[in-house]
């Protein structure tokens, strides 16, 4: 009896050293297979966001490629997760090689993240490609991957605008014609407090999203802006009338019953089930939309408000490369140049909805052609590409903080426990201590 | 006795190991961490001393998450301690009929994961197009804005938790009330004794030592499973109407990468917890009634 528990005692023993061994050896050979160099691309759409698209696109590439074997990895919960996610790879030493990187987090990754600098791959691996920047996008587009000081970080590869989704049936229903959508933020007003009295259903919802892309939107159309810049340095710049005036239109259309104040997805459901005439949100969620609406989806210009210009930030994201050995730094350049071909372009704007940031694609791609041609949708948001701003981005380590203090400030001027001057004031007074 | 010590100790060694390694040595890096500023990635570790926890103790936000905490706390034990105690002695001894229907189907939710469950319920609490709203403007009421109102958010998150818990907690309460010896009951009955002496005098104690087994997975489990309804449907909003103290560990690690912040709250979360066991040790203990 005795000598026998002492057997399986050390049996234990071993068979939990072995695990642990094995712990550590089964990480060491997802390295290259066949002199193939693999590559990591990390993205964030999921299937209902174009992830069938990535795949396809993929397999395009290892297939015209064979010395190339690309990865994908989806990273849930948008950019904030892939950020998380890629801030743990590079604490740990195992960067991917390209990733696709949200506006809003240009200066933080330019400020925290040891990218590869593409340019310089360019010049050392592929000098031919020298004028790749400038024979494919316009100079504004080429800006919003720079930072402040003027440094190119990335390559710009997915756009969206804010736009107004329209529900045609309710807007009859109402008396309005959805053929002519409001052109101006009084005019959203009007219609949906029309909406809310003629069919007791809820006029409007502006998208909730754990980030202030939209709201930017309506702040900056009215004149207002998110940052400024005193002495050099980036602070708070959204405590001005411009900004208190836009945010309390929304705010008073919450309180006075036509408009929707609730957490994104409830938002987007009720609009699907026929219960919301207009949602304010990007035109990345085109395809869904129209696919799982039952009614015909209409997409209106985001409104201005009277005699000001439009100004809408761009969404969507960027591409950045991590790579560190030559090898795996020319595979990755080889498969950014293949996403930003008009050919794989096309298909990612049409299984998302994306627009496309690289110059005449129509004349160069005519699977896009078609696309623009046959879906006014499309059409209408590309008429918005001029007036694209930056999405702002706090600068610092505290800069994700104050995108979350921000989003605080809504939830307490929408719920109207206090007036948006009020709260904006107090947001920037914190953020300002942040920075 | 004193020559077998070593067998002792080799038994003890595997789990020892275990213990030191992914137990104690993290929480003693935690408490490390929590006197730097640092992002997981930059090179250099700043120290700063208590700072982080200065920053902490003259912030607004502990006392609000402080309080939040607790009426998750309070809110999950009646729906997942009190709830299935007295379900689980109304089906172990008052119904007869269909026993083993009801278990299956109190059981049920428990086997569907929390995410699909925070979506179920997203769509249930929808205030213009959920079923809930829909009973509600039948009888002439407005639905609230469940996950945008402080307290109501609580609760609402609350009731995913318990969907999922509920049934667990319920199974684990009903094989002790069928464990307490049919005999005590009977000779009870015959001495005439209502439901509720049966239930104080007999129930009560001999079920005591599986409820104080409840009663700490309900607030243990309970603020582990929180964060993913909370991660999913509210991150933490509105305002931190629906953060705590273990999901405002999580952002400022993972939604803010300030891990010094995060480390010095998840010290204090573990004074937190501490605190709730020697309460637990000192009050409630002591009344458990232990048959051997």
């Amino acid at each position: 009896m005795r000598k026998s528990s002492k057997v399986i005692a050390l049996l234990c023993a071993g068979l939990m050293a072995l695990s642990l061994m094995g712990c550590g050896g089964a990480q060491k050979q997802v390295k290259s297979t066949g002199g193939k160099v693999q590559i990591q691309y990390w993205h964030v759409a999921a299937e209902s966001f174009g992830g069938a698209t990535v795949k396809e696109l993929v397999a395009d590439f290892n297939k015209s490629h064979p010395n190339i074997e690309v990865v994908a990895k989806y990273n849930p919960d948008m950019y904030k997760g892939l950020t998380q996610n890629l801030q743990a790879a590079i604490a740990a030493g195992k960067s991917p090689d390209v990733v696709q990187m949200g506006w809003s987090y240009l200066n933080y990754a330019a400020d925290n993240f040891k990218y590869t600098d593409i340019a310089s791959v360019i010049a050392k691996e592929e000098p031919k490609d020298k004028d790749f920047f400038t024979k494919n996008f316009l100079p504004n587009v080429l800006a919003l991957a720079q930072t402040d000081n003027g440094k190119q970080i990335g390559v710009p590869y997915s756009i969206s605008v804010p736009v107004l989704f329209i529900n045609p049936e309710l807007f009859a229903k109402a008396g309005l014609d959805p053929q002519k959508p409001p052109k101006t933020w009084q005019e959203v007003a009007a219609a949906a407090k029309q909406i809310k009295e003629k069919t007791g259903d809820v006029g409007f919802f502006m998208q909730e999203y754990a980030d202030n892309w939209a709201q930017q939107a309506i702040i900056e159309s009215n004149g207002g802006t998110m940052l400024k810049k005193v002495d050099g340095k980036v602070k708070a710049g959204f405590d001005t009338p411009e900004a208190a005036a836009a945010y309390q239109l929304l705010a008073d259309m919450v309180e006075n019953g036509s408009g929707l104040h609730a957490t994104n997805e409830e938002g987007f459901q009720a609009f699907l089930s026929g219960k919301v005439g207009m949602v304010c949100t990007t035109i990345g969620k085109r395809a869904n939309f129209e696919k799982s609406a039952k009614f015909p989806v209409m997409v209106a210009r985001f409104p201005v408000f009277q005699g000001k210009p439009l100004k809408v930030p761009a969404g969507g994201n960027f591409l950045m490369m991590f790579s560190k050995d030559a090898a795996k730094q020319k595979a990755a350049w080889e498969f950014i140049k293949y996403l930003e071909s008009p050919e794989a372009m096309s298909k990612w704007s049409t299984g998302t909805g994306y627009l496309p940031p690289i110059k005449n694609i129509e004349t160069r791609s005519t699977v896009f052609k078609e696309l623009v041609k046959n879906n006014k949708n499309v059409q209408v948001a590309l008429s918005s590409m001029p007036s694209l701003v930056k999405w702002a981005s706090f600068p610092g380590t505290n800069g994700l903080q104050a995108e979350q203090l921000l989003i605080d400030a809504r939830d307490i001027i929408l719920s109207g426990k206090d007036s948006a001057a009020n709260v904006l004031k107090q947001t920037a007074d914190k953020v300002n201590s942040l920075l | 006795m004193h020559k077998s010590n070593w067998q002792a100790w080799l038994f003890l060694l595997p789990a020892t190991l275990l213990f030191l390694i992914f137990f104690y040595r993290p929480l003693i890096e935690n408490l490390y961490l929590s006197f730097f500023q640092w992002n997981m990635i930059s090179p250099t570790m700043k120290f700063v001393g208590i700072t982080n926890y200065h920053s902490i103790f003259v912030s607004a936000e502990l006392l609000k998450i402080f309080f939040n905490t607790i009426f998750l706390v309070f809110i999950l034990l009646i729906l997942n301690f009190v709830l299935p105690y007295i379900y689980s002695y109304i089906l172990g001894h008052l119904i007869t009929k269909m026993q083993s229907f009801y278990r299956s189907a109190l059981f049920l939710p428990s086997t569907i994961s929390l995410a699909v469950a925070s979506i179920i319920f997203l769509w249930f609490y929808n205030p213009i197009a959920g079923p809930l709203s829909i009973i509600l403007n039948s009888i002439g009421l407005e639905s609230p804005r469940w996950f945008k109102e402080d307290g109501l958010v609580i609760i609402a998150i609350a009731t995913i938790i318990a969907w999922k818990s509920f049934g667990y907690n319920l199974i684990v309460m009903l094989a002790a009330m069928v464990a307490v010896p049919k005999e005590l009951i009977e000779a009870a009955k015959l001495e005439n004794a209502s439901n509720w002496i049966i239930f104080k005098r007999i129930i009560l104690p001999m079920t005591s030592p599986t409820a104080l087994y409840v009663f700490t997975i309900t607030v243990v489990f309970g603020l582990q499973y929180m964060l993913v309804p909370v991660n999913m449907i509210t991150q933490g909003g509105p305002n931190q109407g629906s953060s705590n103290l273990v999901y405002i560990v999580y952002q400022y690690a993972f939604v803010f990468f300030q891990t010094g912040k995060s480390a010095a709250f998840a010290v204090l979360t573990m004074i937190f917890y501490v605190v709730i066991l020697v309460a637990k040790y000192k009050f409630i203990d002591k009344k458990v009634h232990y048959e051997n």
